[in-house]
C-alpha cells in the first residue's frame, strides 16, 4: 500500500502538460533509435547505398557539362532524402497505431497532440540524422559546396521545412494506409519513381518528352533544383518552378503543411476516437 | 449512485452492421471485483474500450465514478487504468524505462517517478527482469509489468481485459494473487474473462455476456449452482458408435449430447460414484467408446445451461 501513490501530482497548465508530455514522448522515441537499428536504415543505409552506387557506378559515365558530378549528384541527393522523410514517417506512424502503444497514450490523461506533435518532432529528427551522415560522407568523397555560412544556414532552414511538411505527409499517409507493407509500396510506387524524375541524378532538360515534363512540374524537382541552387549556386531550367526554385519549394512545403496538417489532426481524432 | 464506480445504461456499440454490444446495463459498485464473462466475441473489449473512452458508444451511457465517458472523457481517464488483452508496453525499451515513461507522463518529476517505479517494481517482483527490453520477456512478465503500469497512479477503476489469456498455469496464478492484493487494497476491478475458472476464482459478481447482452449475472456460487454439478463425457469412436453410447446410457442417465462432437454428457453430481455408474453400463452394453472423463462444467456448458443456447450459436444469423 505504501508503495502506491494515492493521489495525482499537481497538474500544470495546459500549454506546459503539452510540452513536457511532447518532450517525453520525443525522448522515448529517440532512446529507442539504438534499440531498433533497422528502423534507421531508411534514413542511414538507402542513402549512403544510393551515395557510393550513384557516384562510382552510374557518376563514371555522366557527364554534366560545366560541375564535377560530387556536386551535381549531393544536393540531389539530399533532396531526395527529404522526400524519403514520408516513407520513415509513414511507416513509423503505422507501426506506432498497430501495435496497441498508441491506445495506452489514448487511455491516460495525455494531451492528444502531444502523441502527433512527438511523433513528428521524433521524425524530423531522425531525418536530419540521415541527412547529416549523406551530407557528411558527401564532404568526404569530394563535394565542395559552394555556399558560405549564410548559405548554410538558408539551407538548413529549407531542409526543416521540407521535412516538416513531408513528415506531416507521411503521419497522415501512414494513418490512412494503416499497414506498413503498403506504406512500403506506396513509396517505391511513387516517390522513388518523382525522385528519379526530380533532377536528382540527371537533369531534367536532357530527358525524353514525358519524363522531362513530369518532372518539370515535379514538386520533387522544385526540392531539389533549390538544395542545388542554395548549396551549390547551380541553376536549372526550364519550367515557373525550377526558374525560381527556392520560392516554388516554399511555397510547395507550405501548400502540403497546409492541406496534411488539418487533415493528419483530424484523422488522429478520429482514431482516437472510433478506431 | 455516487458509489458506483461504472454505471451504463443501454450501453451499445454498432460497426456497421455488427451489433457488438446491443443494450448494456451493467452496474459495479465500488471496491468490488466484477466479471464480465463471455466467450470470444461477445463484445467484453468493446464494453471495456468504451469504459476506457478509447472507443465510443453509439448508443446508451455510461458513467465511470459518476463520470460520462463521452462527455467528461478526460476525468474518466484520470480514474480508470485499463491493462489491455495485448499488454501495450513498449517492446524496445526495458521494463524500467516503460514504467518510467508511464509515471512522467501521469505527472510525476524525475525523482518521484524513479521513487514510485521502485515501489511499483518491489510490489510485482519485476526485480529481476526490470532491466531487460519488454520484448524479451515472457508472457507472464509482460503481464506483470503491464499491471504495474497500471498502478502508478492508483485508479478508482481498474480494467483488467482478459489478464491470463494465453498465460501458462502458474503465471496464471501469479496474476490472480496480484489482483486479489490490489482488491484487498480496495481497488474496484472489472474484469474481462472467457475463463469460468477465472471468474469463479477472482469476482464477487459475473455478469455472462453472449452478443453483446447480458445473458445472466449473480455471484460465481449462484451461477454454478444453476449451471450444474460435474458431468461425464462420453465420446464414441464413430457416429454409428454414437447411436449405440446413447442407447446404452440414455434410458438410465440424464444425458445431453453433441452430435459433432460424437459425445453424450451425463450428470454427474455424485461425480465418482456416477462415473463408475456409468463406466458399468458401458462395459455391459459391450460399446466400444473413445474416452471417457469426468468433468467440470465448460463456459459452453454454462451457456447452454443458462441461455438454453450454446455460445455462438446466434452470431451466425447476426454476422455479416
Amino acid at each position: 500500500m505504501s508503495t502506491l501513490a494515492t493521489t495525482l501530482p499537481v497538474r500544470p497548465s495546459a500549454t506546459r502538460r503539452y510540452l513536457r508530455e511532447t518532450g517525453l514522448l520525443v525522448a522515448r522515441g529517440l532512446r529507442m533509435i539504438p534499440r531498433v537499428p533497422t528502423r534507421l536504415s531508411d534514413v542511414t543505409i538507402q542513402p549512403v547505398l544510393f551515395t557510393l552506387l550513384f557516384l562510382y557506378v552510374f557518376g563514371s559515365a555522366i557527364h554534366i557539362h560545366g560541375i564535377r558530378y560530387q556536386d551535381y549528384l549531393l544536393p540531389g541527393l539530399l533532396g531526395q532524402s527529404l522526400a524519403f522523410g514520408v516513407l520513415g514517417a509513414g511507416t513509423a506512424t503505422v507501426t506506432d497505431f498497430t501495435s496497441g502503444v498508441v491506445d495506452r497514450f489514448k487511455s491516460l490523461p495525455v494531451t492528444r497532440l502531444s502523441v502527433i506533435s512527438a511523433q513528428v518532432i521524433g521524425q524530423v529528427l531522425e531525418q536530419l540524422l540521415g541527412l547529416a551522415i549523406v551530407t557528411g560522407l558527401g564532404l568526404a568523397l569530394g563535394w565542395h559546396p559552394t555556399a558560405g555560412v549564410g548559405g548554410a544556414f538558408a539551407l538548413l532552414g529549407l531542409v526543416l521545412l521540407g521535412l516538416t511538411a513531408f513528415t506531416w505527409f507521411g503521419v497522415l499517409l501512414g494513418m490512412v494506409v494503416h499497414d506498413s507493407d503498403a506504406m512500403q509500396g506506396l513509396g517505391f510506387a511513387i516517390v522513388l519513381p518523382l525522385s528519379f524524375l526530380a533532377g536528382t541524378f540527371v537533369p531534367i532538360k536532357g530527358m525524353a518528352l514525358v519524363p522531362r515534363v513530369i518532372g518539370e512540374w515535379d514538386p520533387l524537382s522544385a526540392i531539389v533544383a533549390a538544395v542545388r541552387l542554395v548549396a551549390q549556386g547551380v541553376r536549372s531550367q526550364g519550367s515557373p518552378e525550377l526558374d525560381h526554385p527556392v520560392i516554388a519549394m516554399v511555397g510547395w512545403c507550405l501548400l502540403i503543411i497546409a492541406v496534411c496538417v488539418p487533415l493528419a489532426l483530424r484523422r488522429f481524432r478520429t482514431a482516437i476516437s472510433s478506431n | 449512485m455516487s458509489n458506483l464506480a461504472v454505471l451504463t445504461e443501454g450501453l451499445t456499440r454498432r460497426f456497421g452492421e455488427l451489433t457488438a454490444v446491443d443494450h448494456l446495463d451493467l452496474e459495479v459498485e465500488e471496491g468490488r471485483v466484477v466479471s464480465l464473462l463471455g466467450p470470444n466475441g461477445a463484445g467484453k473489449t468493446t464494453v471495456v474500450r468504451m469504459l476506457a473512452t478509447l472507443l465510443q458508444p453509439t448508443g446508451g451511457r455510461a458513467l465511470v465514478c459518476g463520470h460520462d465517458v463521452v462527455t467528461d472523457a478526460d476525468a474518466v481517464r484520470q480514474r480508470i487504468s485499463l491493462t489491455g488483452q495485448f499488454a501495450a508496453l513498449e517492446a524496445n525499451l526495458t521494463a524500467r524505462e516503460n514504467l518510467v515513461l508511464m509515471a512522467r507522463l501521469r505527472g510525476y518529476g524525475r525523482r518521484s517517478a524513479a521513487a514510485v517505479v521502485d515501489g511499483l517494481i518491489d510490489r510485482f517482483e519485476i526485480g529481476e527482469f526490470a532491466g531487460k527490453l519488454v520484448k524479451g520477456l515472457s508472457g507472464g512478465q509482460r503481464r506483470r509489468v503491464d499491471l504495474a503500469a497500471s498502478m502508478v497512479v492508483r485508479p478508482q477503476l481498474l480494467a483488467l481485459d482478459e489478464p491470463t489469456t494465453g498465460l501458462d498455469p502458474r503465471s496464471r496464478q501469479a496474476v490472480w494473487s496480484t489482483v486479489r492484493d490490489l482488491v484487498d487494497e480496495g481497488v474496484t476491478v472489472l474484469l474481462t474473462t472467457q475463463y469460468l475458472e477465472e471468474a469463479d476464482a477472482l469476482a464477487d459478481r459475473v455478469v455472462m455476456i453472449d452478443h453483446g447482452r447480458a445473458v445472466a449475472s449473480g455471484t460465481p456460487s449462484e451461477l454454478k449452482t444453476r449451471i450444474g454439478d460435474q458431468r461425464v463425457d462420453v465420446v464414441a469412436v464413430d457416429s454409428a458408435g454414437f447411436e449405440d453410447v446413447l442407447a446404452a446410457l440414455a434410458p438410465r442417465f440424464s444425458v445431453s449430447v453433441s452430435r459433432e462432437r460424437r459425445t453424450v454428457s451425463v450428470e454427474a453430481p455424485d461425480e465418482l460414484a456416477d462415473l463408475a455408474a456409468v463406466s458399468a453400463a458401458l462395459r455391459a452394453s459391450g460399446v466400444v467408446v473413445d474416452e471417457v472423463a469426468l468433468r467440470r462444467p465448460t463456459l459452453d456448458d454454462a451457456f447452454l445451461a443458462l441461455t438454453g443456447q450454446p455460445t455462438g450459436a446466434a452470431l451466425q444469423e447476426v454476422a455479416p
